[in-house]
Parts: structure tokens; sequence; C-alpha cells
């Protein structure tokens, strides 16, 4: 539920997407209230949830390989190299010694942790940056203006291929491994 | 079932599902893929009026309990032409595959399975279907697909685990749409052999009422299957009367 204390910081959320890393800034949140419920009243129309995130950034994956290594290291909350330059780059400054101003919301805790350790960014995972994560969600390719209809629903497409694909790749008894 | 001008196409109650009357009738959808069985199901081409050839298969209610549940009288899978469809508990893809044929080229179907073996037929067919994504990953985990899986109008499972309803919830709160739907099978057996089935499907629905899920209609599988409900309700739906957004 929505904490009173973290309305003073300034909330981004890092919403990973097939076709590439997306951070966004939730800027109306005083305007509909800081709890979850009211975030989720809000979402399902995209001019009401429009004035309560921003994107803020965008960097879409180099190639299929790439968005497959970072899918990889996603699912299993490592932060890559890439991540952290994105994060870095978009992000406030976090000077040594202070207290910074702002936190990240992260779908998932561990992801969250690996970035909080390599780069001091304050990150928080619950209910209300899940709310904001189902809003982005919902009207995603409608934030990124070079993404058309059907464009993000290819990029998943390819990559459910080629991840599903080096899933069942890596077992390498394939068929001998029937229990009878 | 032979083709041609015997057998006569009818639309289903439910859109984007047929009935072929012919010598027996059958339940069928509409081939995405025309040409192709996708496990040995029977196909059936029908000559339209324009003269063009459309091909169907037929769907066998024994092999799938989505059909199984159109037939037993199921009042709305909430599953058409267009819809987003997250499949939790794909198997080989069979079922998959005749929601894809509901869905059609404007719908897409999320396909999570986590079994290696099955799961390779499942990428395999859902190479030739491209509304399908195939996810070969654990349902228990839906942060580890969040970056395969939009929102989604449905969600359709036969995880056939103790845990289903907490599984579809978890997938609910990432994937599925506010006001969107759930159709749950339901094995008794898979949950608690020790009691009774309907004591086991009574549970089960009281899991789903905590999650913010509205069941609303509940049937059994009978004749096809033996001791399954399958369990159709909304997702945090609006409520009725709009009162003060409580702060």
């Amino acid at each position: 539920m929505g904490d009173v204390k973290e309305a003073v910081k300034a909330l981004y959320v890092l919403f990973e997407a097939a076709s590439g890393y997306a951070v966004f800034e939730a800027v109306g949140l005083d305007a509909v209230g800081m709890t979850a419920e009211a975030i989720q009243e809000s979402i399902s129309d995209l001019n009401r949830f429009g004035r309560v995130v921003n994107m803020t950034a965008f960097k879409p994956f180099s190639s299929a390989a790439d968005a497959l290594e970072q899918m990889n290291a996603v699912s299993e909350g490592i932060m890559t190299s890439e991540l952290q330059e994105f994060l870095q780059m978009n992000l406030p400054k976090v000077k040594a010694g202070k207290t910074p101003r702002f936190a990240v919301g992260v779908a998932e805790p561990k992801l969250g942790s690996a970035i909080q350790e390599a780069t001091n960014i304050p990150c928080q995972s619950n209910d209300l940056v899940l709310e904001i994560l189902r809003g982005v969600r919902l009207h995603f390719s409608r934030f990124v203006k070079d993404l058309k209809d059907g464009d993000l629903e290819k990029a998943q497409l390819g990559l459910g291929h080629s991840y599903s694909r080096s899933k069942v790749k890596f077992n390498v008894n394939r068929v001998d491994n029937m229990i009878i | 079932m032979k083709g041609g001008a015997r057998v006569v196409i009818e639309n289903h109650r439910h859109e984007g599902i047929f009935i072929a009357r012919g010598k027996e009738d059958a339940l069928v959808t509409k081939n995405m893929v025309t040409g192709e069985s996708v496990y040995g199901e029977k196909r059936i081409s029908v000559e339209g009026e324009d003269g063009t050839k459309v091909e169907y298969r037929v769907w066998n209610p024994f092999r799938s309990k989505l059909a199984a549940a159109v037939l037993g009288g199921v009042d709305n899978i909430w599953i058409k032409p267009g819809s987003h469809v997250l499949y939790l508990g794909a198997a080989s893809g069979t079922t998959v595959s005749h929601v894809s044929d509901i869905v059609g080229p404007t719908g897409v179907v999320y396909a999570v399975e986590f079994s290696h073996r099955s799961g390779r037929d499942l990428v395999n067919m859902a190479k030739k279907r491209t509304n399908v994504i195939p996810i070969i990953e654990d349902a228990r985990h839906p942060t580890r697909y969040r970056m395969l899986v939009g929102m989604v109008d449905v969600i359709f499972a036969d995880v056939a685990q103790p845990d289903q309803a907490r599984i579809v919830a978890l997938n609910a709160h990432h994937f599925l749409k506010n006001g969107g739907h759930f159709v749950i099978s339901i094995k008794a057996n898979c949950i608690d052999s020790t009691v009774p089935a309907e004591a086991v499907f009574a549970r089960e629905v009281k899991k789903l009422q905590q999650e913010q899920f509205k069941p609303s209609e509940q049937l059994t599988l009978e004749p096809y299957e033996r001791d399954h409900a399958c369990v159709v309700g909304g997702y945090r739906m609006p409520k009725k009367q709009k009162k003060d957004v409580p702060s």
C-alpha cells in the first residue's frame, strides 16, 4: 500500500519490455492519491494515466541476440552492464554520502537488490509499483512514439521463440529423460 | 470426415467456434494454417458460397477441457476473435492451437509451459502459428517472463497443481486487465484426493474470491473428464455503484 513517507521522494519505475528498457517517472501521484487502489482506478484510461506517469527514457535492444541476453539476465534477477549504464544515464545522480531523493520501482525484488548493490540507486518493489507497472504494460506501445500497433507483439513473438528455444535446447538428454 | 457439399458449417453460440453438421456433428475451429493438422485431428474443407475453400479442424472434447466446457454448455468463455489470452499449462499445444484458431490473426496467445518435453512440441507448433508466443517457463514465477507478456483479456489455466489458485492469482496481478476474465479447469485429484470433489471445488472458489476474482459460473466436465470442474469469472470487476474513492 502507499507509504506516506515515500511521497516526498520522486518515484521512478523500470519497465522491461520485449523491445527494450524504459524508465517512467511517476509525477501525478499526489493528484490521484498515493494508494495502490487509486492508481488502479486511473490506469484503465490513458488520458488519466498519462498524467500519472511520464516516460523519461527508452533504450531499444540493439538486436535479437541482445534482447535474449537481457531477458536471460532479467528473468534471473541479474543486472547486465547495459541495464546499469541505462539506469545511471537516465536517473538522477547518486552522490556519495547523501541519501538519494528518489527511488526506483522494480517489478522483482531480486533485480532491485542487484541494482541497489552495484549502483546505490535505491530500489523498491511493492503494491504501488506493481499497479504502476500494470498501467505501463497496458499503455506501453502508446508511450513509445516509434512503436506501431503490433510491433510490440512482434518483439514478444521473436523473443518468446528464442528464449523458449534456448530453454528447451539446454536439456541435453531431451527425449531420453522420460520417467516410466 | 469427408468434406464437400454434404457438410454444413454453422456458427456456434461462442464467436470463433463452429459446428460441422454432417453424418455426425462435430465441434470445429477455422484452421489458421490451411492444410495442416497439429496433433492428427481431422480436417474438414468446406466450399463457401463464393466457391472459396475454408478449412476447419475437429476439436475433440475428450482431449481438450476447453472443448469439454463448450460442449457442456458454459455460458461464456470470453475467448473470441481478437482476444489476448494468457494460457497457463499449455502442454504440447493441442488446445492452444484451437485457441489460436479462435482468436485469429488479430489476437495473441501467450502459451506458458514448464515441461521441456511437451514444450518442444509447443515451440514447433508455434512456428507455424504466429499468434502463439511460446514461453517455456514456470508459471509460478510470472516475473521471469514479464518481458514477454502484455496485458491480456483472459487467463486460461489448466496447470493441475495443488496451488493452482495462487498461480492464477499471481499471473493475474501482473498481466490480467481490470475487468478481464479467467477460465480455470480444476482437477479435484490434483488438489486434494482425500475429500469429495465438490468440497475441493468449493474451497478453490473461495481461494479465488480472496484474490479479487469474482467467480460467476462453475460446471463439471462430465462426461468428458471425471471429477473436473471448470470455473469462469471476472477479475477486479468495476463496482456497480460509483462510490467515493477511498484514500
